[in-house]
């Protein structure tokens, strides 16, 4: 017991008196590493529009990294690539950036030939309150080409989660009601590749064929065919609000196919995913979700009373620990940045067989000392595997789930809890715990 | 500058916040959005500058924004005073605390009354100019606040102007090293800022002399030669003559004769350097032209080496503002557009190129081309024994000299 884990632990919430984002606790005023920033979202979800050019608008150092993001990335086509910048100086925030950018989107047009501009703002331009909504709407029609505003001020918002989310709805601008080409939207995949994923191969073997793959790897064409498909599957909530535009707009029903850990949850899904396609569920379903259940089952005695703290993964927060609490597990911190009306039964069920701490993701500065506090087996998420073994606790890694979707997620995320709770039980040992 | 299609400038604030990384003992407090320290972690990592618990942020909401509430920093100054016990907090400004007006200055006033680490405000958000800017200010204001009373007896030297933003400035400062020690028997006692500590910082006026490696420092050793009386030598010694020149310099100041083995080997070498214009009244068709790009000082040294071979230097551009440059050499040029840059890249054939690894891969492939500024892209530098600057830097930069003739002969 140190004093100052014991004041950190008194700074966090217990799950039952979180009612809404604003409930959840920073440990620290002074953190590091901090969240990403929505700039760095809207890079990446402009990344997998293909012919599009991202235009972005702020200070020479949001310029300078998130161009640096881009430099190895074939996606961007490298260092000369479709990822631009207008560098804003002290003049700009006095007398307003618009005429530059006008100046700057001559030259663009005169060099580059995209399907479509994402305009993304930074922090400043929200701040001196240029109108880049208003720009857009004139560049689009002088150039006769879609210029899509994106705003990503950092202020407002806790991570980059809204830059990818205001990139992809921005998109819905593009989509208008076509005919019925019976094919599926991929809405939401932001990392990993969906043509890997157990989910696609049973849509390829089921004769359904992917349409837009948003923001996953599609061209601006593929976004303005988007509004003929049969349905589409939302794998993340980032893709939320653009289905909901197109179920709204367009009529085009979604299914929410999350990253899920618990195989009923992902049985549940691929049932209403072929109800919309009016398709009959394949047996493979089935013969998977015995396996993936059969799975489960015969861990659940290894992972009875083992404790940890959840960081950061590719999962759905608050389906994975619920699940994972079912299976026997000790959820002591949950760290995340959102508390949305969708976590609210996962959470509340959650709630029922545990009340475990909550505080904000990103500052694993003054972690450490929860660590010694609490003890985990495991930790879920990214950190400096040397000290924590020290400290008797194994990293679960689960970034390579970002390439799974369906029963394959769930099976993979047991196989590696398993392997991570018998290295803790070395490492516990190495720590005379 | 409009559009900007390849990398900008670095910023003053980001200039500023590597020199500060390169104190190994000090803390950084960066007041805005979290966001931009987390993305900044990846760019300070390739100049190998350690971050992790060193570089904090409190991040902003909206209700810091909108009601210019200091709290949050406050409170952040309070807890890493507790928790990690520093000498220093660097408490560093954000375009938004700027944009906003917030007076960092002023938290830091009242703040020091609760906090036992001496607080010491950078009110730079990045606005106001290029790294250049940047690091003239933290040079400033690292000699001004903990610089503590020299000693009665000063010895070694200093080294200011070394900066983690410049290519190869580890082995740059390593040749700087070994040629004192050689040629005065002196040790290096501090360098600002590269690789240092708040300690080393403290003496600064305690050395012998101050050799400034680039004009950015001269408002520091200016401060320090009026407070301490250390005089201090302005260049950064390319090419074998510069060096011989450099040294000699540095012993008239020292009063020290330099070590005439030393003088008299790189005399050797120079003297070898004429067959390098031999070559082109051999090979009549021969025209042996460079292209230089980089910081000021660099491009002004190199391009009297290679002009000494008889290497025409046709472009040299810089790769910041020209502001705060004393006497600056006409042919040196600063583009404001990135567009003129790119021009000019394009037009370079059959030359040796020196320069960021964005400006050569813009060069055509018949030239010659040497990484020897940032930015760089796929190159890390790990090496400290391969310098630009002294006898080995010239030993270095002459291996490409070679490969560049016999591509051209």
């Amino acid at each position: 017991m140190t004093e100052r884990g014991q004041a950190l632990l008194k700074k966090m919430t217990r799950l039952s008196a979180v009612k809404s984002e604003k409930d959840l606790p920073q440990l620290t005023q002074a953190l590091f590493p901090g969240t990403h920033c929505p700039l760095m979202g809207a890079i990446m979800a402009a990344g997998g529009i293909k012919d599009s050019l991202v235009v972005i608008v702020g200070t020479d150092e949001c310029a300078y990294y998130a161009k640096s993001m881009t430099v190895r990335s074939e996606k961007f086509g490298g260092i000369g690539g479709r990822c631009v910048s207008i560098v804003l100086d002290s003049h700009d925030v006095t007398f307003g950036s618009l005429e530059k950018t006008e100046k700057a989107f001559a030259e663009i047009f005169h060099e580059y030939t995209p399907a479509c501009v994402f305009v993304v703002t930074t922090c400043v331009i929200e701040i001196i309150g240029d109108d880049f909504d208003e720009l857009s709407e004139r560049l689009s029609i002088k150039y006769n080409i879609p210029v899509l505003p994106v705003h990503t001020e950092h202020f407002k918002c806790e991570d980059h989660l809204p830059g990818l989310e205001r990139t992809i709805t921005a998109c819905f601008a593009l989509m208008n009601k076509l005919p019925c080409n019976h094919k599926v939207n991929i809405l939401g995949q932001r990392l990993g590749d969906f043509n890997a994923t157990e989910l696609n191969t049973i849509l390829q073997e089921a004769g359904v064929e992917i349409g837009l793959q948003l923001p996953s790897g599609c061209t601006v064409e593929d976004v303005k065919n988007a509004g003929g498909a049969r349905a589409n599957i939302v794998v993340n909530d980032i893709a939320l609000p653009l289905a909901k535009l197109m179920k709204e707009k367009l009529g085009i029903p979604y299914t929410y196919f999350n990253r899920f850990a618990n195989p009923e949850n992902i049985y549940i899904a691929y049932q209403e995913l072929f109800s919309y396609l009016d398709l009959k569920l394949p047996d493979t379903i089935e013969k998977l979700s015995e396996e993936a259940n059969c799975l489960a089952d015969s861990v659940q005695e290894q992972l009875q009373g083992k404790t940890y703290i959840y960081g950061n993964t590719p999962y759905d927060v608050f389906e994975f620990n619920l699940f994972l609490t079912t299976q026997g597990m000790v959820p002591q911190v949950i760290q995340t940045n959102r508390f949305s009306d969708n976590d609210e039964f996962n959470a509340r069920s959650l709630q029922v067989f545990i009340d475990p701490y909550l505080c904000k993701s990103a500052n694993i500065a003054p972690m450490r000392y929860i660590y010694q506090e609490l003890k985990p087996y495991l930790y879920f998420g990214h950190e400096y595997p040397d000290q924590l073994r020290k400290l008797g606790i194994a990293i679960v890694h689960l970034d390579a789930a970002s390439n799974l979707l369906g029963f394959e997620a769930s099976s993979y995320l047991l196989k590696q809890i398993v392997a991570a709770v018998q290295q803790a039980e070395t490492f516990r040992k190495e720590a005379t715990l | 500058m409009s559009l900007c299609r390849f990398l900008p400038t670095p910023s003053e604030r980001m200039s500023i916040i590597w020199s500060l990384l390169s104190i190994k003992d000090s803390l950084i407090l960066e007041y805005g959005p979290a966001g931009t320290t987390h993305f900044s972690l990846g760019f300070y990592g390739k100049f190998t500058l350690p971050a992790r618990e060193r570089l904090f942020t409190t991040h902003m909401s909206e209700d810091d924004v909108v009601m210019g509430d200091v709290t949050r920093l406050e409170e952040a100054l309070k807890e890493l005073d507790v928790a990690y016990k520093p000498k220093v907090i660097f408490v560093v400004a954000s375009s938004i605390s700027v944009v906003i007006g917030t007076d960092i200055k002023g938290v830091c006033r009242y703040m020091q009354e609760e906090v036992a680490a001496k607080l010491i405000p950078v009110d730079r958000g990045g606005l106001n100019g290029d790294f250049t800017v940047g690091l003239r200010e933290i040079y400033k204001i690292l000699v001004r606040s903990l610089v503590n009373s020299a000693t009665e007896t000063k010895a070694g030297f200093n080294i200011l102007g070394a900066s983690a933003g410049s290519f190869r400035v580890a082995s740059d400062i390593w040749e700087i090293e070994n040629l004192m020690r050689e040629v005065f028997g002196l040790e290096k006692k501090a360098c600002l800022c590269y690789d240092t500590t708040l300690e080393e910082i403290g003496q600064l006026g305690n050395a012998k002399i101050n050799l400034v490696l680039r004009q950015e420092a001269q408002p520091a050793a200016e401060i320090l030669f009026k407070k301490f009386g250390t005089p201090y030598l302005i260049t950064a010694p390319y090419g074998y003559q510069a060096t011989i020149a450099w040294l000699e310099e540095v012993g008239k100041t020292l009063e020290q004769e330099a070590k005439i083995t030393v003088i008299s080997r790189l005399k050797q070498k120079n003297e070898r350097l004429a067959q390098y214009r031999m070559y082109t009244r051999m090979f009549k068709k021969l025209k042996m032209q460079a292209a230089l790009i980089g910081e000021y000082d660099f491009i002004k040294g190199v391009s009297i080496f290679l002009n000494s071979m008889g290497i025409d230097c046709k472009y040299k551009i810089c790769s910041h503002t020209l502001k705060g440059i004393k006497d600056i050499a006409e042919d040196i040029i600063f583009c404001n557009e990135e567009k003129e840059k790119i021009v000019i890249f394009k037009q370079i054939s059959d030359s040796l190129v020196i320069g960021d690894e964005v400006s050569l891969g813009i060069c055509a492939d018949s030239n010659t081309k040497i990484i020897a500024s940032s930015p760089v892209l796929t190159e890390t530098s790990i090496a400290t024994h391969l310098p630009f600057v002294g006898e080995k830097g010239t030993d270095f930069l002459l291996e490409y000299v070679e490969k560049y003739l016999q591509k051209q002969i």
